[in-house]
């Protein structure tokens, strides 16, 4: 026989080897960069938690626990967990002074619109800061999800213009560095901000937006980050609805609402329910953008964690960040259990055809639509406005249009120093960590939403823990990165494991993306009907096979939906960028941001406008790609 | 002008200044300052001089580091000054570095304040990191004004450059504040934008100066009544001056003394752009810089340090920089429109080393603490 006759054969036994072992090789593959890549730097910081002088110790939970500043009324209960008749005595006093009344109040700053009021009075609790981040946190996933769901509802029913291109655009918020929306945010409802030079142009205001009340402003940035994630979540699987089984329930007689109701919410809830957790999850550990908007009054436990890191005591700034992450994984663990229940039948994804949106001028004006019409609106005011306040921004100064900030990057680009950051490196380096990032982190979730999604209550402990990497605090990650792996570890025989650089950034953003690939896989995943995969396997097809051939089409929608977050997360990323690219050429957008900010803000603004652009175009990209692949 | 260092009164103050005498004389036994670098018979200038520098100095607008990095490489054409930028956690990551018993590999350390000194020595052995500097190597350090000694007992570090934090106002809408006790009025309520003292340095200098004025027992309840008049502490001098204050959302920041400048270079209207200073004072943040304890070019180092402080690079630091010059005024030449728009208080204050020793962390902890109540 020649060699060339042997060769297919060779490449079908390799490729079948590989067939039956690609699974567990990308499991295996999977597990060994989350050990170096997160567990070893969130372990190194996470440790001194316990550790006080060298010896274990729960001493510095007992004092975080039990101080008031941190855990408010909860501290005396920590203190003193067995004194149940004193705890129950100060809750029925407190129920007793409660008090409500029906008042007539002026929510709106500046308009006296009488509005019915419910005024709760209740005496003073002392929530803490643990509180007063959970409280923070609640309202603002209820406010991201009330302004996601309206933008999932309309993507996902009614085709018009620009469609397609506005769906990959809703992610678009979660790439801009924090200092950004802030500055956007202050650009746009400031009181000489865009919506007050409109407002001032019909002969209204100005109004004081921002200092009328810090927190709901707060709430809204949190939204303008968070609402995009719910929506894009809720399409991805409102277009995975079989749409037969609307038909099916109509058919039985059920009414539209009905049907909705019994068929397409239960469908709808795993995709609400993960983008609410994760929302909840993001908003507990928000930094900096509370104290950039809102003020130290309302300062949340990360800022209290990244003050610790600051003044080196590390000791308790991971007891805060282990306290943080405990809630977080509780609720991921509760979300899953409910989500693992949700296992349906679903065979294949029909959705459902969209309605146009303007037919004719009759349809525009009827009620659904001018409610649509409506919070178009408010859509555009909360996530356009900042944005293009901020481009706008970019092109002014006190004398009007200019241009010198992008002089400025010009400049730089053509004349700057080897130690200087330039624009086109930080633009390339962005998009290839993307790129790298998206072709690391979905075989990584998808891997793991296989191995866990049928896999009942060890799944679901796997699943949770592989949620991780949501649930640790940012600053406490930088820090354990630093020394975990920038500094290195000390190894026996004089060796030293150290990882930084570019493959250790592609990494890190990996670790940070994955998630939002299971996250997007598993609800889908799991309403396979299990069947179809042992048929299959019953017909000869290995587990990888039946994984290819089978599941991984009927759960596109949500692959490339994550493949989008991923790419979205790395180039946004920049907490652990800047510590990993620091002293290499390796920087990113975000950093170089971060790095022209100076006591001028044109040059780090004009960044932040090709970071928009730069990032807008690319996913546009990623989802006219992508697209080919959805169902 | 009067560049006066004021000392800091406190019990507390004073305690941690006798703890620190103590010290001192222990590491005097062991290492008399006069044995810091004798000055070599033949120095080596050659080699690589590898300068650890803030953002601002080496990728702002117009930065210093460039131009300082031609103008010494010309002077010395065997050496070659490297820069590298100051990694994300400050002086933190050597710190960290020195406690791992890592090697630094840079020689300079331009841009120190005097709490980096102080977290350096509360994490380190006292006199730690850097070497003590034999000031009879360094020719022009004696041009530095009086009100610019950093304080360090262990002489590690020479002031480049200061900045004055000051109020910035709009003239508009409030009158100029002349005391701090004015800010509490009704006339300023809702009024000032100022930073957190955890996370910014224009934020911990106001704190530290307000501790100045009413002491280590007095600035709390002062911060209560500001609290009480609706002062905004937010997270960064660029929300708050960018964001809110240009946005017009209040009528008074805390900022620089060189505010004017850049107003003018953007072409704001300057009733906008008053500057401040209660009490008469500004509180002075002096720039320092000093040399790694295992640097490998020291010799080099010494000449760098000396360069900075001749009249050119002084000249050019501050214009770049937007700083004032650490030097005497007859020893540095400013352009008129530097010295029309940047403004130098009639008194500068800072607190010093031995207060700040110990004392730093817990006034800005009580102080957080008391504004993030929930």
């Amino acid at each position: 026989m020649s060699p060339l006759d042997r060769l297919p054969s060779d490449r079908g036994r390799a490729s079948e080897w590989l067939e039956h072992h690609a699974l567990v090789a990308v499991t295996l593959g999977t597990a060994v960069v989350l050990v170096v890549m997160l567990y070893l730097p969130a372990g190194v910081v996470f440790s001194e938690a316990f550790v006080d002088d060298g010896l274990p110790t729960l001493g510095h939970f007992t004092d975080v626990l039990t101080d008031p500043f941190y855990f408010g009324i909860l501290a005396d209960v920590f203190a003193e967990p067995l004194a149940i008749g004193t705890h129950l005595g100060s809750l029925a006093a407190w129920v007793g002074a409660v008090s409500i009344s029906l008042s007539v109040g002026y929510p709106i700053p500046g308009l006296d619109v009488p509005v019915p009021w419910i005024g709760i009075d209740t005496p003073g609790v002392r929530k803490g800061l643990f509180g007063f981040t959970a409280y923070q946190a609640a309202l603002s996933t209820i406010a991201s999800v009330a302004l996601g769901l309206p933008a999932a509802y309309v993507l996902a029913n009614y085709e018009f213009y620009g469609r397609q291109t506005l769906r990959s655009l809703t992610i678009l918020p979660f790439v801009l560095p924090g200092i950004m929306v802030a500055v956007g945010f202050y650009a746009m409802f400031g009181r000489t901000g865009t919506l007050n030079s409109l407002l001032g142009a019909v002969g209204l205001g100005p109004f004081a937006f921002i200092e009328a009340n810090p927190l709901a402003i707060v709430i809204l940035a949190h939204a303008f980050y968070n609402a995009p994630l719910v929506a894009r979540l809720t399409v991805t699987a409102w277009e995975a609805v079989d749409a037969r089984t609307v038909e099916t329930a109509r058919s039985l007689g059920a009414s539209e609402r009905r049907a909705f109701r019994d068929v397409v919410v239960p469908q709808l809830a795993p995709a609400v329910l993960t983008g609410a957790l994760l929302t909840f999850i993001f908003t507990f550990m928000t930094f900096p953008i509370v104290l950039a908007l809102g003020g130290l009054q309302l300062a949340t436990v990360e800022v209290w964690i990244y003050d610790r890191i600051q003044q080196l005591d590390y000791a308790e700034a991971a007891t805060l960040a282990v306290l943080e992450t405990i809630l977080s994984l509780g609720l991921t663990y509760a979300y899953l259990r409910y989500e693992s229940a949700q296992t349906g039948f679903a065979r294949a994804p029909s959705p459902p055809s969209k309605e146009r949106l303007i037919p004719d001028l009759r349809t525009a004006l009827s009620l659904r639509r001018l409610a649509i019409f409506g919070y178009g609106l408010v859509a555009l005011l909360l996530f356009v406005g900042p944005m293009a306040s901020l481009v706008v921004g970019s092109f002014t100064d006190g004398s009007g249009f200019t241009l010198r900030n992008y002089a400025f990057l010009l400049e730089r680009q053509l004349e700057g120093a080897s130690f200087q950051t330039q624009p086109w490196p930080a633009v390339r380096n962005s998009l290839l960590f993307g790129v790298a990032t998206l072709l690391v982190a979905v075989p990584m979730g998808v891997v793991i939403s296989v191995v866990t999604v049928r896999a009942g209550r060890r799944g679901r402990i796997v699943d949770t823990l592989a949620m991780l990497p949501l649930a640790v605090s940012g600053v406490v990650f930088g820090i354990g990165l630093l020394q975990g792996l920038v500094f290195g570890i000390s190894l026996p025989g004089g060796w030293r494991f150290q990882v930084t650089g570019a493959v250790a950034i592609v990494v890190a953003h990996a670790v940070a993306a994955y998630p939002f690939v299971t996250r997007n896989v598993s609800p889908l995943l799991g309403s396979l009907d299990p069947a179809m995969v042992e048929s299959a396997r019953a017909l000869g097809a290995s587990r990888t096979r039946a994984m290819l051939d089978i599941e991984l089409p009927l759960v596109a929608n949500g692959i490339v939906a994550g493949a989008a977050f991923a790419f979205a997360i790395s180039v946004g990323e920049f907490s652990s960028t800047v510590i990993l690219a620091s002293g290499s050429e390796s920087y990113t957008m975000p950093v170089a941001v971060e790095r022209y900010l100076g006591r001028r803000s044109g040059p780090a603004i004009a960044m932040g406008t090709l970071l928009l652009i730069v990032t807008a175009a690319s996913f546009v990209v990623i989802d006219r790609v992508g697209g080919r692949y959805e169902l | 002008m009067n560049h006066q260092r004021r000392t800091f009164i406190g019990t507390v103050g004073s305690v941690a200044a006798l703890g620190l005498a103590g010290c001192l004389t222990r590491e005097d036994d062991a290492n008399g300052s006069s044995d810091a670098d004798p000055e070599p018979e033949d120095p080596d200038l050659e080699g690589t001089l590898t300068v650890v520098t803030y953002e601002s100095m080496i990728d702002g607008e117009n930065p210093a580091g460039p131009w300082l990095k031609d103008a010494f490489e010309d002077e010395y054409p065997d050496a070659e000054l490297e820069w590298v930028q100051l990694p994300n956690q400050g002086i933190g990551h050597y710190i960290e570095q020195a406690r791992g018993n890592q090697e630094i590999d840079a020689d300079v350390y331009v841009g120190l304040n005097i709490d980096d000194l102080v977290s350096v020595d509360d994490h380190l052995d006292d006199g730690g990191l850097f070497r003590e500097l034999n000031e009879d190597r360094i020719d022009r350090s004696s041009r530095i004004r009086d009100g610019l000694d950093m304080g360090d007992p262990h002489d590690r570090v020479l002031a480049y450059d200061t900045g004055y934090i000051s109020l910035v106002y709009d003239e508009n809408v409030v009158d100029e504040p002349e005391t701090f006790d004015d800010l509490t009025d009704p006339a300023y309520e809702d009024e000032l934008l100022a930073q957190n003292a955890q996370t910014s340095d224009p934020g911990q200098a106001f704190l530290l100066w307000t501790i100045d004025a009413y002491g280590e027992d007095g600035y709390l309840d002062y911060w209560q009544d500001l609290e009480d008049n609706g002062v905004r502490v937010l997270e960064d001098w660029t929300e708050s001056y960018y964001g809110a204050y240009m946005n017009e959302e209040r009528s008074m920041v805390v900022s620089y003394s060189t505010d004017q400048v850049f107003a003018t270079d953007e072409g704001h209207d300057l009733s906008r752009h008053q500057v401040a200073f209660p009490n008469g004072q500004g509180y002075a943040n002096p720039e320092g810089m000093a040399i790694f304890e295992d640097a490998d070019t020291v010799d080099l180092a010494y000449e760098f340090l000396d360069f900075v402080l001749s009249n050119e690079a002084q000249a050019e630091i501050a214009q770049r920089n937007v700083q004032f010059p650490a030097v005497e005024d007859e020893y540095v030449d400013l352009d008129d429109e530097f010295d029309r728009y940047a403004h130098v208080p009639p008194e500068a204050v800072t607190v010093g080393y031995d207060d700040l020793r110990g004392n730093l962390d817990s006034w800005v902890d009580d102080w957080g603490r008391e504004f993030a109540s929930h």
